[in-house]
This record gives structure tokens, sequence and C-alpha cells, in this order.
């Protein structure tokens, strides 16, 4: 009977130059992370509307426009109860085109909340069980994207309060406006 | 005692057994009652788990995972399924399937002593390192600091009855390959990997296959179900870290068998039982650390990620450490033929790893180009489709030699000769098809042969009799699993190649025809909702004059906000799911008709049926060793 045999190493080789990317890939910036898409070109993405099935909301939709302003959301989502004032008022601003992505949704349910609160968007797309939302970077929902002329230009995790509203994101609006 | 802190109790009791159990690791041998110290951590963690649903039915929002999980309102069997809806509950899942699988092992009638102690010791490694992940980064049972009235958790998508049975199921397999990798780790120790060992693995390594073929199906079948417009598999990081332990799992029970039929393949038996639970690992990793986007994200936290990345390392290392020392003493010199059944199923082998290969590159990719390159990229299904196209077809005429050729010698024209007729009729039926109905492409052709020509070799392998003229039961539950996959790929192919979608602009009593199908727009009316008014329309799926079926896809249009939806109307039938959808065009007499035929998603489910009601034949006419 053989006793060692250097054949035999080479999975436990394997598995540790596996672990060592491994730990490498958990220690990346997770900061970075959030931001990888900006300065970058909007992702790819295509999904139904919530008041047409039949119609889409894409990637073209929002790359064409000068400035455009993607915003994630969902009837379920407390905070994004909140944050909707918010974009009622963004809306009202001209030249800035409002889009949002309906993310992990009821359909009732979310025209139900836009029935309630009103509607900023000049599309909605559907996107039901999130996978189309991927693309996007997506961990939760409220999350807002500014992209100026197809580009990602700002990525707001979280509600928008009004105070951030004045101090960072109309600031930004300014600029590209 | 609060409820949380019972529960936090019962999970230290979790933690100090499997501890103590481990130590038997250690080379000084401790002599402990070992059936005893694997009922604690049973018993605690089912009691743990019953808590857990216990304050999830009672919506006791002074429960963080509650208030962030629940609601008051939810239906019964949602606030149930939502005690393992989330990070934390699903991991006290994790110890309490590990420790099932550990309990139930304790009553096996094995009678090497030293290896079963060797077993539960390697388990109980596990048990304890995962109650130590629990208790310090995702305590279920931690308390709210402040006073919550009611909770976050009426996400309505995971409101859904197949999402929440299919992790239970998933996870038993999933997590039931752990016992098979303390039975490498047991075996390697003990010195006792031969045709027994491979004997007492069998049912086991069945068991988690079945549970997680079931899972897997029922996940893919939710999917296609919740989503709507037709897709049952999304080449998705959760999917993918799934299916890697399924096709090592795969592998490595025809390898089992080989062990137990002929006393080969040791050192390559061991190595896949690691391998196996390796990957259900390192895709919890992938998962829970959040370093993959994916649908499936549960919170990610760093501590978390980091915490199983060393819990990983350390049971991964010592198992292919030895591994590597002890594998060179384990293989028997027997020899094996070119032309055997044992050499179809290590072809096959080769074939499933070669598939793994492929899905693990796949997945981690990304991850890859991301750190390297600085560089976001997204596999697609493409990448996918044509990476094991060949493979697949490679792997079915594996699969169709393999179970025709004898054990130990056989000669290749007798294999040629048994299988020829039913490939010629196969192959007829499929240029038949081609001619009479559909044209179809070469590797559509090769695929759909090869597909049929496995069902029948399969069907006549399973009709096979003894000389009384009863069916040979053993070799039922290959079978049928082997005709459930053909029919799987079948489906696929056919489903990917016959899928239909047109757009019919259509008036009032126009016909339509899409395919074979007759579909007679018959009226539009209006009818009123609660808070809309609704346009429907009705369309006759129809046979000469008899109507099969009714359409009724709608617009809804509510006044405030003065929006407008469009409802689908599905029917699924047996041979083909059919949608239809309708759209007013604005100043137009006629609606746009959007007509969809997804065929054959009806015999996927059916050959993941067939699939795990062949494995569990195979564990109930398993062939018992002659001693």
């Amino acid at each position: 009977m053989k006793k060692f045999n250097i054949k035999y190493f080479i999975p436990v080789t394997i598995v540790i130059l596996f672990l060592i990317f491994f730990s490498q890939v958990l220690n990346r910036d997770v900061s970075k992370l959030s931001s990888q898409l900006i300065e970058k070109p909007i992702p790819t993405f295509n999904m139904p509307t919530l008041f047409n099935d039949d119609q889409s909301f894409n990637t073209s939709d929002v790359a064409e426009k000068n400035v455009a302003l993607v915003n994630i959301w969902a009837s379920w989502c407390i905070p994004c109860r909140s944050e909707h004032e918010i974009l009622m008022i963004l809306s009202k601003i001209e030249g800035l085109n409002l889009y949002g992505i309906n993310y992990k949704d009821n359909k009732d349910n979310a025209l139900k909340f836009i029935e309630q609160l009103g509607n900023p968007y000049n599309k909605i797309g559907v996107d039901k069980n999130g996978r189309s939302s991927m693309v996007w970077g997506v961990y939760g929902v409220p999350e807002t994207f500014i992209i100026h002329k197809g580009t990602v230009i700002y990525k707001h995790i979280g509600p928008i309060h009004m105070n951030e509203l004045e101090d960072v994101i109309l600031p930004i609006l300014g600029k590209i406006l | 005692m609060t409820i949380g802190n019972f529960g936090n109790l019962l999970m230290l009791i979790c933690l100090l057994a499997s501890f103590t159990q481990l130590l038997y690791l250690l080379p000084k041998k401790i002599d402990i009652d070992y059936r005893v110290l694997s009922r604690a951590p049973f018993f605690a963690s089912l009691l743990a788990f019953t808590l857990l649903i216990y304050i999830f039915v009672s919506s006791d929002f002074n429960y963080q995972l509650v208030v962030n999980n629940s609601h008051s309102e939810k239906p019964l069997i949602y606030k149930i399924a939502g005690a393992w809806g989330n990070h934390e509950g699903s991991l006290l899942l994790w110890i309490l399937v590990l420790t099932i699988f550990n309990f139930i092992f304790s009553y096996s009638k094995i009678k090497h002593v030293d290896f079963k102690k060797n077993v539960m010791a390697f388990q109980s490694l596990m048990i304890f390192g995962f109650t130590l992940f629990l208790l310090f980064t995702s305590n279920p049972f931690l308390e709210t600091e402040i006073t919550v009235n009611e909770g976050l958790g009426l996400n309505p998508v995971l409101q859904d009855l197949l999402l929440a049975i299919h992790p239970p199921i998933l996870y038993v397999g999933y997590v039931g390959y752990s016992l098979v990798l303390s039975f490498a780790v047991g075996g390697m120790i003990s010195n006792k990997v031969d045709r027994e060992w491979a004997e007492w693995l069998h049912p086991w390594v069945l068991i988690a296959w079945i549970f997680l073929t079931l899972g897997i199906g029922l996940g893919s079948f939710w999917a296609y179900y919740e989503l709507g417009w037709g897709g049952y598999w999304f080449w998705d990081p959760v999917e993918n870290a799934s299916l890697m332990p399924w096709l090592a799992g795969t592998a490595l029970f025809h390898c089992v068998i080989i062990l137990k039929k002929k006393n080969i393949l040791q050192s390559w038996t061991i190595l896949l039982s690691i391998l196996t639970f390796s990957l259900s690992l390192i895709g919890t990793f992938l998962v829970r650390s959040g370093i993959l986007n994916s649908v499936h994200t549960f919170a990610s936290d760093p501590a978390r990620g980091l915490f199983i990345l060393i819990f990983l390392a350390i049971i991964l290392i010592i198992s292919f450490t030895l591994y590597a020392f002890r594998g060179p003493a384990l293989d028997n010199k027997n020899e094996m033929n070119l032309v055997s059944k044992e050499s179809g199923i290590l072809a096959n082998n080769w074939l499933l790893l070669s598939t793994l290969f492929v899905v693990f590159l796949g997945t981690l990719y990304p991850l890859g180009t991301d750190l390297f390159l600085q560089k976001s990229i997204s596999v697609g299904p493409k990448y996918y489709i044509l990476s094991l196209l060949p493979i697949t077809i490679l792997l079915l005429l594996a699969m169709i030699v393999g179970p025709s050729a004898k054990w130990q010698n056989d000669k290749i024209l007798n294999i040629i000769l048994s299988i020829n007729k039913l490939f010629i009729l196969s192959l007829a039926i499929i240029f038949g098809f081609s001619i009479y109905f559909a044209e179809l492409q070469l590797t559509q052709i090769t695929l759909l042969t090869l597909c049929l020509t496995l069902i029948f070799i399969s069907i006549k392998n399973g009709l096979r009799v003894n000389q009384d003229y009863t069916i040979i039961k053993s070799s039922l539950g290959q079978s049928l699993a082997h005709i459930g996959f053909g029919l799987l790929i079948l489906s696929v192919v056919g489903n990917a190649t016959f899928a239909q979608e047109k757009i019919f602009q259509a008036k009032v009593n126009d016909t339509l025809i899409l395919d074979d199908h007759v579909f007679k727009f018959n009226s539009v009316e209006q009818t009123e909702g609660k808070n809309f008014n609704a346009i429907t329309a009705t369309f006759y799926l129809m046979d000469n004059k008899t109507i099969l079926d009714t359409f009724e896809p709608e617009i809804r249009v509510y006044s405030n906000p003065p929006t407008v939806t469009s409802e689908t109307s599905i029917i699924r039938k047996f041979l083909a799911d059919i949608y239809v959808v309708m759209n007013i065009p604005e100043n137009s007499d006629f609606v746009n008709v959007r007509i969809h035929i997804k065929p054959l998603i009806s015999f996927i489910w059916l050959s993941v049926i067939l699939m795990v009601v062949g494995g569990i034949s195979a564990i109930v006419f398993r062939v018992k060793l002659t001693r």
C-alpha cells in the first residue's frame, strides 16, 4: 500500500486557493460596491409596466432623456410612503423625468398606493420578483438613481428626506438641468 | 424567563452537547454515550425552532425578527413560514436539519462503533460551528429595544404557499449531504471505506438527493407561476448554489453503487462525498455573505460572511487534508474494463462534473472580474446553454449506453445490438415529426432523438423480469429516474423550440390563427369593477365549431388617478400553457392582441416527480449485500 502520493494533495490545494479568493472577495470595499454604477452607463433592462402588461419600460426610456430619476419602490415599504411626497415635489420640476420600478409587489396593492398618494412617475416598471432590478444593484427599497444623458451620476439608498432633497438632490439637479 | 431567553438557553445546550460529542475526534478517546449526546442538540434545536414559530404565530413584536418579517394581519400559514423566510430563522432550520440527521443516524444498526462515533463526532463539529454562528452573528431571539406594535413584513410576493414550503424541503437535501461528508471523514479516520461502508451510505445519499431534487423542482415551479411569463429556470446564483450539490450528489450516488457492487473507486467516492457538501457550504457562503447579487439576497453583513468563511475553511481543510493523506491507501487494485457498466457510470460522473464546472465558473466569474479587473459583468443563460449543450448530448449518450452494458465486462457489439432498434425507432419518430409537423434543426433532432431513446431504453430496462416473471425491483428506481431525466431534457428542448408568440390587430368576429390554434374574437363588453371600469374581451379557442376554451383578457380603467391596466388571461393545459393579453391603441377601431403558447411545461414538473419517485424506489428496493 502506498503511503503518500502528491496527486492526492491537488484537491486540498485547489480548495485553499479558492478560500483565499473568497477572502479577497469578502474584503472588497463594500462602499465601492454600492457605487459600482456611478459614472457608468445605465444597465440594460426591460420590464412590463404597472398600468399595462403589454407595454414595456426599458433602457431606452431612460437613456434618451437628458435628466431622469429612477426610484425603486413598493407598496409594502413603509419608508416609501413618506418618501412619496418628496417624489411628488420632484415631479413638478420641469425637465426632470421620473420613473418608478415597482419592486417585489402585488399589483393591486401597488395600484392602490398610487391611487392614494398620486403618481409622480412618467412610467412605472414592474419587477415582480426582483430579478430585473438585479442589474441596478438594488439591495432594498427605496433606492433612487439620478441619470444624466444615460449615465448614472448619483445613487441614494433609503428614503429621500426633506433635508436631503434640499442639501443633496436639488444641488445635483441644479447643475445638470 | 422570556421565550427569547429560553430559546437562547436551548441553543446553548445544543452548543455544549455538540462540543462534548465532537471531542471524540481527538486522538485520546474519551468514552461517552454518543446516543444521549446526539439527542440533546436535536431536542434543543427542535424546541427552539418551535418557540420561534410560536413567537411568529403569536405576532410577538418584542422580537426584532418578528417585527422585520411578520405582520399581525398575515394569514396564519405565512406567519409560520415567516419563521424560516429570513436569515436567522433559516439558519436555525439548518441546525435543526443537521441534528435530525445525526439523531436518526444514532439509531442505525451499524456494528462498527468507532466508525459510527467518528461520523457523529464530525456531524457534531458542524452542529457546533453553525450554533456558534447563530448565537454570535444571527440570533433569532433578539429582543427589540423600543416598543413596537406592528410588523413590517407584508411583502406580498413572499406570501405564497410554494415559496413557504420549498425552503424546508430544499434544506433537508442541501443540509442532508452533511451526513455524507461525516461518513467520508468517519470512514477515513476509522479506515473503513469498503463495500459495507457504501451500503451504509447508500440510503442517506439518496434521501438527501430526493429532497434536493424535489426542492429544486418546487423552487422552479414557484418561479414559473409567480413570474407569469414562462421562465422556469434563470441561472440565478441561488438556483446555481442548489444545482451544484445536486450535480455532485448525483455523481456520488452512482459511484456509491459501483463501490457497493465492485469494491472499486474508494478514494473517488470519498472525494465526491466531500465535494458534495463542500458545494452546499460554498453555496451558503456565497448567498449569506451577500457577495453575490441575487434575488434571494438575505440581509448582508460582513461579519456573517467572515464567520462562514472561517468555518468553511476549517471543515474543508480538515476533510481535504485527511483525504490527501488517507486517499492513496484507500484504493483497491481491482481493475476496471473499458467496456462495462462501471465505466459507463464513470463517464457519466465526468460529464456531471463537467456540468458542475460550467455552473461553478458561471456563478463565480462575475466575482473574479469584479475583483481582478474592477469590472462588473453578468453571465447570462446563453453561456450556460452553449456550454452545456455538448455535455448534455454526451450525458444522454452515456445514460443510454451505460445501463445496457453488463457489469465488469461486455462487448461493444452486444451493447449496440441491444439499443439499436429503439434508437432507430426514436430517430424515425423525430424525423417523422420534423417532416410532418415542424421542421427541426440538427441539434434539436440530435437532442430529441437521444431523449426519446433514453426514455424507451429506460422503460425497457424497467420492465426486465426475473425468471418467475416478476419485475426486477432493484432497477425500477434507476429506470424511473432516467425516464424522468430524458423527459426533462425533452420538455426543456421542446419548450425552447416550440414556444410561440404573435401579435394581432383584431376586430370583433375576427379569427386569429397561431400555428394550429384557432382563436375567435367573440365580443368586447364593458363592465364595472369596485374602483374601475373594465373592458373585457372574449376569445374562444376553437376546434371546428366547438369551443375548447374561453379567454377573457381585460383592460381596466381606474378613475383616480386616471390609469389604464391590462390583465392577462392564462389557461394552463396539459400540452401547453396559453396566454392572451390585449391592449387598445388610441384612436383606432381594432385591439392589439398578443398570444403566447408555452408548450410542455407540465412535462417538466412530471419529469421532476418521476426522478423523485425513482429515488424513493431506489431506496426501498435497494440490493442488500450478501455476506
